[in-house]
């Protein structure tokens, strides 16, 4: 029997909102996949394109950014050119023929524990559809 | 618009340069950076200079475009303005790189004069070398018929090949016979004119009409070639296909006169992983290829710099392996300063999208979850 896919998902969390939400989603000892690799940052906009690019180039099957809500970053305006640089990055994969799907921006606040798992559980469920990233097995890149 | 006439009998590049001697005997500026033919004759490049008798061997519009002049630029001004009154004539292009430079802080323009010029485009920096008198023939006629549709990829979609946002432009489209315009663009070059005792309130309409034509037909084929390209490039595998022959010299890089970090990320030891990694990776894979992660850079540096890029062209002339960089680069920074309606060099007033923000935009790249979280 095959083997059931599992993605791998690569998730860069904010020190101050959502690092501290998927704590609590933890503590709270909700459920959600354990697709997720946390990389915790000092703040969304800590995230270069360069690292996203770099995890799906080398074989992560999706990418998550999760920062402050708008408006609540801890650095004030962090998250907004956060937002800014995500749209870019996205325009730049999707006109290049890659799957900009596998790349998600989320706001998660140190309260939303539920919130969190939620996410990490339907952004999973979408990487599921989409499949294994085809730069996994490239031997070129 | 308005601007002035000014004589130019023995052909378009002796009446600039007569009239850049006439201002810089006037001492309206201290030196001029022009572009100048190497001794060897088989190249250009920009020359500082004081002495007017250098002039006669100065090209306003030289065949090729070995050096982006605003990286000249930026090597004069990037700690600040100079004492010197310095009058820089370089393509539009140029001028639009510098403008994107003085934005990032590595140009300095009080103290610079920008002139620009209509440009036909330049021939391939590589097919010049093998042949340039053949080169230079060629280019005369270029300059001659005007067409446009030079061989090189980059010009021959340029759109934005008249006046930039200068002090002072040459305008050499639709002018009389043996003549050319001299169109102030901003407060200093009006001031500039008029020290020189010339009238500027001549009507240009030939020139502005001759350009929006022009303008409007290169569009089109912008918009068309850029379209096509995106289907032939669409996906890793075929985007591989067009890199995988880089050997990653990171000449595109060095020339690009928007990539001005003294260091950059893709020479630094971070790339330079430990055996043990590229051991791993390629047990994951099956194998891997030596050196890897070549798409990694050129999609990391278009990210980088794809909202200040000009299209100019360079990289692609510096690439030995004759990788169509500066078309991929074109496509992409294309659309991605369409997502801030900003373009870049358009103007020095426009701030880089990078650095400011609004707090209601952009929801779609946010939306998913918060729709269903709310159900």
């Amino acid at each position: 029997m095959e083997e059931e896919f599992k993605p791998k998902i690569v998730g860069f969390l904010c020190n101050w909102c959502s690092y501290a939400g998927a704590d609590l989603a933890g503590v709270s000892r909700l459920k959600y996949p354990s697709t997720i690799l946390p990389v915790r940052v000092m703040c969304s906009s800590r995230v270069d394109p360069l690292h996203i690019i770099t995890a799906l180039l080398k074989g992560a099957d999706g990418v998550l950014i999760a920062g402050c809500h708008p408006g609540d970053c801890h650095y004030q305006k962090g998250n907004y050119h956060t937002r800014r640089r995500f749209a870019l990055l996205k325009r730049v994969l999707e006109n290049l023929g890659f799957d900009a799907d596998r790349m998600r921006l989320s706001w998660v606040s140190a309260s939303e524990g539920r919130r969190f798992a939620k996410v990490v559980g339907e952004f999973t469920e979408k990487i599921k559809e989409l499949g294994p990233n085809p730069c996994r097995e490239e031997h070129f890149l | 618009m308005k601007g002035a006439v000014i004589q130019a009998k023995a052909g378009i590049a002796d009446g600039i340069l007569n009239f850049l001697k006439e201002a810089l005997d006037k001492g309206f500026f201290d030196a001029l950076l022009l572009p100048v033919r190497v001794p060897a004759g088989d190249s250009f490049s920009y020359i500082l200079m004081r002495d007017t008798s250098l002039l006669d061997g100065a090209f306003p519009l030289p065949p090729v475009m070995p050096v982006q002049g605003a990286r000249a630029l930026s090597s004069l001004t990037r700690y600040g303005k100079g004492t010197n009154r310095i009058a820089v004539l370089m393509r539009p292009c140029e001028i639009r790189a510098a403008i994107e430079l003085h934005k990032l802080d590595q140009v300095d323009l009080e103290n610079i004069f920008l002139l620009s010029v209509d440009c036909p485009g330049v021939l391939p920096l590589g097919d010049y070398i093998k042949d340039p008198r053949k080169g230079d023939a060629l280019y005369e006629k270029v300059l001659q018929e005007w067409i446009i549709r030079s061989p090189r990829w980059a010009c021959d979609i340029c759109d934005k090949f008249s006046m930039p946002h200068s002090d002072a432009h040459f305008g050499i489209l639709g002018a009389p016979e043996s003549s050319l315009f001299v169109i102030p663009g901003t407060t200093k070059g009006k001031d500039f004119l008029e020290s020189l005792d010339i009238e500027y309130h001549t009507s240009v309409k030939s020139w502005e009409t001759k350009v929006q034509e022009l303008t409007e037909e290169i569009s089109k084929k912008r918009e068309q070639t850029l379209q096509a390209l995106s289907r032939d490039t669409r996906g890793p595998e075929r985007l591989l296909g067009i890199f995988s022959k880089c050997i990653n010299c990171h000449n595109c890089m060095r020339v690009c006169p928007i990539c001005y970090c003294r260091q950059c990320y893709f020479d630094s030891d971070a790339l330079k992983l430990t055996p043990d990694n590229y051991l791993m990776r390629a047990q994951k894979k099956g194998a891997l290829r030596f050196m890897p992660d070549t798409l990694l850079f050129q999609l990391g540096r278009m990210s980088h710099m794809g909202l200040s890029c000009v299209s100019c062209g360079t990289c692609e002339d510096a690439c030995p392996m004759a990788i169509p960089v500066s078309r991929i680069f074109t496509l992409v920074a294309d659309s991605m300063q369409e997502v801030f309606d900003y373009v870049a060099g358009r103007n020095p007033q426009d701030p880089l999208p990078q650095i400011v923000y609004k707090e209601e935009e952009l929801k779609e790249v946010e939306k998913a979850y918060i729709e269903t979280y709310n159900k």
